[in-house]
């Protein structure tokens, strides 16, 4: 809906920055949640393969799985 | 036109073309003749024309090795039409140039602009040996549970060519994941890399859907890129450079295409990925073909996979030297501060994070002390390393990459188990990382030291603070930093992971302002 503010001198360009602002913020939102995919990824690998062998009582068991898992890093 | 000298070749210019620069028939650079140079004066009333001359310059890497006579021919890529055939003499040396290295492998420009070893003179045992290679690895990835197929350049070699393009260095690997969400896609490169590294293959990784796997054919090593890929809503996502709307069947069932005689796999529908890899112009030679990956899709590469290993490339370049080249003898003030304060907290262990190449580490490890020198680039510390071993210094060479979770969580958890008071140095660490980095450091420091010790760092922060006066921003910045961190936020980060004494000393500025920011941990019941 066109607002009587709409029809001022400038406006146009005043909404084309809102814009701007708009899209800069909402491409860096985007950013933000995105990183979260391979950070998730990281902390599941490490669960997935230590937590295991190191709530395990075996401490040579643990620094094994630890060695093992560094050599594929 | 047209002229070779020590500046580089100048052409009279039409349309943008690519021209192959050959040195006694072997092509050692292309160019385009637009994009790729720039006007010049006309050198004389002949060069005078309807078109403006123009001149590339030589890339640096191989300026250095234009010394001496040779014969240089320039020609049209597409064509073949010789534009210039003369013996010329460049620089001030005398005798044959050479584009070598040290062994004598002949060298030229690939399409990074990196002066690299060429297939293009390479005999056919030399093609068989990558072919080899190429083999290997596929079957690797097929057993670790992905269907391979060869990518890009090598894609391109096989589909044009049958053969392997003489100007690619590599070669390029990649695979489509069943799977739909980054988050799984990286898990499952991770699942495949720890597969590929129990069969003994070494491999570096760039990104969490991207590897590199190194191979060694006699006394080169190469290595052949592994690009991970998934669909998601229709659209092929493909590691490097491939966001676009594309069909499963396109990819799958694999086909065959033959790379010198020998078959490889390929999508079942190339051309498709072709043209999304270079444009609907991938069926004309470009050897100088640079890729033009959108914005949009760099983005979201770079959101979902990348970041996990920031700066490295410029350590990486820094290493290949500085693996040749001892470090300063005398140690770092904060080196030395590291040894005064572990004697007097008796702890006899200093984890060196971001060791560089090792000075502080050496000496700190003549003092008698144990030393674990940590790295993302760890080559660079492997001359330290051996004068550590003739010397019988206590000092371990480890992988640390601040910026890779798993790196961090591995290692912070094998040092908690074999629990001592310790120091921790890092210089020049947390302007060196981002974010990710510095808290990684807190977090790594906080596993390290349960039974106390102290973190000591020094970066250059992100103001200048002349005694008494007030905040000035400082913007300046060198190649290597990754960010400017403020104190404050820094000092809160390591409250936040468990430092009860966190202290900030603004040092004497000597170009830039240097700020020491120490953290004291304090072992359990204590």
């Amino acid at each position: 809906m066109v607002q009587v503010s709409d029809l001022r001198p400038g406006a146009a360009r005043a909404q084309i920055r809102r814009l701007e602002e708009r899209v800069a913020e909402l491409e860096s939102d985007l950013t933000e949640l995105r990183r979260h995919q391979v950070r998730l990824a990281e902390i599941v690998d490490v669960v997935q393969e230590l937590l295991v062998p190191l709530s395990g009582r075996d401490e040579a068991a643990a620094a094994e799985a630890i060695e093992r898992f560094q050599r594929s890093l | 036109m047209r002229r070779v000298d020590d500046d580089g070749v100048s052409v009279l210019v039409g349309d943008d073309r690519p021209l192959d620069v050959c040195l006694d028939g072997r092509r050692i650079w292309t160019f385009w003749t637009r994009r790729d140079t720039d006007p010049v004066a006309p050198v004389d009333a002949l060069a005078r024309g309807p078109w403006p001359a123009r001149r590339a310059v030589w890339p640096k890497p191989l300026r250095a090795h234009l010394n001496g006579t040779g014969r240089i021919t320039v020609s049209d890529s597409v064509t073949g039409r010789e534009l210039f055939d003369k013996t010329v003499t460049l620089g001030e040396g005398s005798g044959p140039i050479r584009v070598q290295n040290r062994r004598g492998v002949d060298l030229g420009i690939d399409k990074s602009g990196r002066l690299v070893p060429t297939f293009a003179s390479r005999s056919d045992r030399d093609i068989e040996a990558l072919l080899d290679a190429t083999d290997a690895v596929l079957e690797a990835l097929r057993e670790a549970g992905v269907e391979p197929f060869i990518a890009y350049g090598t894609l391109l070699g096989a589909v044009r060519e049958g053969a392997v393009l003489g100007h690619d260095s590599d070669a390029d690997l990649g695979y489509v994941s069943s799977h739909t969400t980054p988050v799984d896609v990286a898990l499952e490169s991770y699942r495949i890399q720890r597969a590929l590294a129990e069969r003994g293959l070494r491999i570096a990784r760039y990104s969490g859907a991207s590897f590199k796997v190194m191979v060694s054919e006699g006394d080169v090593t190469r290595g052949l890129d592994v690009f991970g890929g998934f669909f998601d809503a229709g659209r092929l996502h493909l590691m490097g450079e491939i966001n676009t709307p594309f069909e499963r069947e396109w990819i799958y069932p694999l086909g065959t295409a033959e790379l010198d005689g020998r078959p490889m796999p390929v999508p079942a529908r190339p051309e498709k990925l072709l043209e999304a890899m270079y444009g609907p112009g991938w069926r004309v030679p470009d050897p100088a073909f640079k890729f033009t990956t959108s914005a949009h899709t760099i983005r979201a590469f770079d959101d979902w996979f990348r970041g996990t290993q920031p700066g490295i490339r410029y350590w990486d370049r820094h290493s290949h030297y500085a693996k040749r080249k001892p470090p300063r003898e005398n140690p770092s003030q904060l080196g030395r501060k590291a040894a005064a304060v572990a004697e007097r907290i008796g702890a006899t262990e200093v984890l060196d994070v971001g060791a560089g190449r090792g000075r502080d580490a050496i000496w700190l490890a003549r003092q008698g002390l144990r030393v674990i020198a940590y790295d993302y680039v760890p080559r660079a510390l492997d001359l330290v390393a051996e004068q550590a071993r003739a010397e019988g210094l206590d000092l371990e060479v480890r992988h640390l990459n601040l910026t890779d979770g798993r790196s961090v969580l591995a290692e912070g958890a094998r040092l908690a188990q074999d629990s001592q008071p310790r120091v921790i140095l890092a210089r020049h660490v947390a302007d060196a990382t981002s974010s990710v980095g510095r808290e990684a450091l807190a977090r790594f420091s906080s596993m390290a030291l349960r039974a106390g010790g102290q973190l000591l760092t020094e970066f250059h922060p992100t103001y200048k603070t002349p005694p008494g006066a007030a905040r000035v921003p400082d913007h300046t910045r060198e190649e290597w930093m990754i960010g400017r961190p403020d104190p404050e936020v820094f000092a809160a980060l390591l409250r936040k992971a468990g430092a009860r004494g966190v202290r900030v000393v603004n040092r004497k500025p000597t170009t830039r302002p240097v700020v020491r920011v120490v953290g004291v941990w304090r072992g359990a019941g204590k």
